[in-house]
């Protein structure tokens, strides 16, 4: 990976790059973030930790489900906690990520699951 | 002819495998399905795979591990830290296939992880244990008598319990009656027993854990300590050595503790005794009987190997350092780099490494488990890398840490450098005061979300021309990134 120069307000500002799958990744000043290009290449896994579909919640590791926040029926707004679930000595909370009326839940308290597995449905609010 | 089996994986497989190739020593990875491919994959002169990606069904395997070892003509063992490292019967096993298994013996092994042997052990070396109580006598008057001998805070806890029920911290004489009674009755609700037992309660304390160091002969010597009090939910984040809470007479006290108790032990190799300190008493946790993830902060302020050292105490070829030789200098920070979300709890963030940068400088090094092209798994520990510091000082090893952070880059996962900086600046870490509690003080739930600056919009739109140009990707041109999600990571 090269080093690049991008010339900001006149000034030159020093960094790093890469873009893949439609997200472009960029280092300066101490900092890195993401931006969505635009180009909407599948195959990206970055920030796998959520889920692309709003309307499921997935697991993000293997793990152990700790606690159903909110059980079949609860209305559920953008971030609140729906699943707690517990991998690598460290418990992780499982968000909405829109607001919605959860439909269904496919895990209980003391499940083992697996990366990926469906563990809730949301109804999005329209 | 000399042959290193290595039963571990990622950043400390690579660490052992440099140092047996230093020494000229051929290695063997024993390794999963998923791990082909990794760099210790790359590096090892043999591999032998060993099961699936389940821990459970590979490096958790005895069997597996000692078949594969024999298989590839290994003559040693080294365990690393995790997995099999402090399992008396997988040391045993070795033994008993004709393999040098690169640790203490096992019934070493044995004697310190047992409770009750354990226990012995420190009475015989006297060393001061978290002071408690936990007699047959549970009459409330001698439970509260008691309770006041300890020192308040005391926490009770039910003899059965576990996961905080039947659990109080009492803070004054005067609540102790109603509180044990309140925990009897917990006790008795949850688990069928009113016993309980009080231990004082260290709501301040510091983790600080010294390295021993024992030979073939039986000698052994302490390499000074390592702070270990950054921690969330007992596991370490930042590391250094030396501890900057320490005076000189309490570090000779514990450095005369953690020797005695590795001689009692009748130790061999690198070792670990972790102690709790707080308002300058000391008190023993438990002694690691391996490699700990931080050796590299005390490699740094004593100029030694430890891991070269372990191969070549093993192969009965090194008479360990006098005491007196070991002189620590400068001060040292190790941070662990893991691919997590700082901005959501610490959520686990696998993928693809997409590139990678390690700067180099005076100071700075690197314990790296993965190279560009990488994936990072859901199968194990997340930790993507050690990024370890040296400077003179404490404050300019901090000063450096900060800049070798901002210097690092990873693309393809997210990661706590953000977090650890957050943590490198707090003020409670700057002075050296930190707890055990800091994390769950300060940052329980990671970094609040932070808004991109017009700058770093402008420079993502150059860079995206940029890397557009060289061929990287075509189809973004003419796209500005500062209208679309922004994200740090």
């Amino acid at each position: 990976m090269k080093m690049i120069e991008v010339e900001v307000n006149g000034r030159m500002v020093r960094g790093y790059a890469v873009v893949r799958g439609g997200v472009l990744w960029t280092h300066a000043n101490g900092r890195t973030w993401t931006t969505e290009t635009g180009s909407k290449r599948r195959g990206s896994k970055a920030g796998a930790g959520a889920s692309s579909n709003p309307s499921e919640i997935t697991a993000p590791m293997p793990g152990k489900i700790i606690k159903i926040s909110a059980p079949v029926g609860s209305d559920v707004a953008a971030g609140d906690v729906v699943i707690v679930m517990e991998a690598m000595k460290m418990e992780y909370t499982l968000k909405a990520q829109a607001a919605g009326r959860v439909a269904e839940i496919s895990a209980t308290a003391g499940d083992q699951v697996t990366l990926g597995a469906v563990l809730a449905k949301l109804e999005l609010e329209k | 002819m000399a042959k290193l089996a290595i039963a571990n994986r990622g950043e400390v497989a690579v660490r052992i495998i440099l140092a047996a190739q230093e020494l000229g020593i051929p290695t063997v990875l024993l390794h999963s399905e998923v791990d082909v491919g990794t760099r210790a994959w790359r590096m090892a002169d043999e591999k032998v795979c060993i099961g699936p990606a389940t821990t459970a069904e590979s490096y958790l395997r005895i069997d597996r591990n000692i078949e594969g070892a024999l298989a590839a003509g290994a003559t040693m063992v080294h365990p690393g830290f995790g997995f099999l490292s402090e399992n008396a019967d997988f040391a045993q096993a070795c033994i008993d296939a004709g393999l040098i298994f690169i640790g203490p013996k096992p019934e070493t092994i044995r004697a310190l992880g047992d409770k009750i042997s354990a226990k012995q052990l420190i009475e015989k070396a006297n060393v001061p244990t978290v002071p408690g109580y936990a007699g047959s006598d549970q009459s409330l008057e001698t439970l509260v008598a008691h309770a006041q001998r300890i020192g308040f805070p005391v926490i009770v806890k039910a003899a059965a319990g576990g996961g905080g029920r039947g659990m109080k911290v009492i803070r004054s004489k005067a609540e102790a009656p109603e509180l044990i009674a309140s925990a009897q009755r917990e006790g008795k609700a949850a688990f069928g027993s009113e016993i309980v037992f009080l231990e004082k309660y260290l709501d301040h304390a510091k983790h600080i854990e010294f390295q021993v160091f024992g030979d073939f002969t039986g000698r052994c010597v302490h390499l000074f300590e390592r702070e270990c009090t950054v921690q969330r939910r007992h596991q370490k984040i930042v590391e250094e050595s030396l501890s900057p809470s320490l005076t000189p007479e309490l570090r000779a006290q514990m450095a005369a503790a953690a020797v005695g108790l590795a001689e009692k032990a009748g130790y061999q190799g690198a070792g670990t005794v972790e102690f709790l300190v707080q308002d300058g008493e000391f008190y023993f946790l438990e002694m690691n009987t391996r490699l700990q993830v931080e050796h590299p902060v005390t490699e740094m302020v004593l100029g030694v190997d430890l891991v070269k050292a372990q191969i070549l105490t093993a192969m009965k070829a090194f008479r360990i350092w006098k005491q007196s030789e070991l002189t620590p200098r400068g001060h040292s920070i190790e941070c662990r780099l893991y691919a997590e979300d700082s901005y959501n709890r610490g959520l686990p963030s696998t993928g693809e490494l997409l590139g990678m940068h390690w700067p180099e400088g005076p100071g700075r090094r690197y314990e790296v488990g993965f190279e560009a092209g990488d994936e990072v798994t859901a199968y194990y520990d997340p930790m993507i890398a050690k990024v370890i510091v040296w400077d003179e000082d404490r404050p300019r090893a901090i000063r450096k840490m900060l800049r070798t952070l901002d210097d690092c880059v990873v693309f393809g996962v997210k990661t706590n450098i953000p977090y650890l900086k957050a943590i490198l600046t707090h003020k409670d870490f700057l002075d050296g005061s930190m707890t055990t509690q800091f994390i769950s003080q300060y940052f329980p739930e990671g970094l609040e979300a932070q808004e991109p600056t017009e700058e770093m919009a402008a420079f993502a739109a150059g860079a995206l021309k940029s890397v557009s140009s060289v061929g990287a990707v075509s189809s973004a041109a003419g796209v500005s990134p500062w209208t679309q999600g922004w994200r740090f990571v």
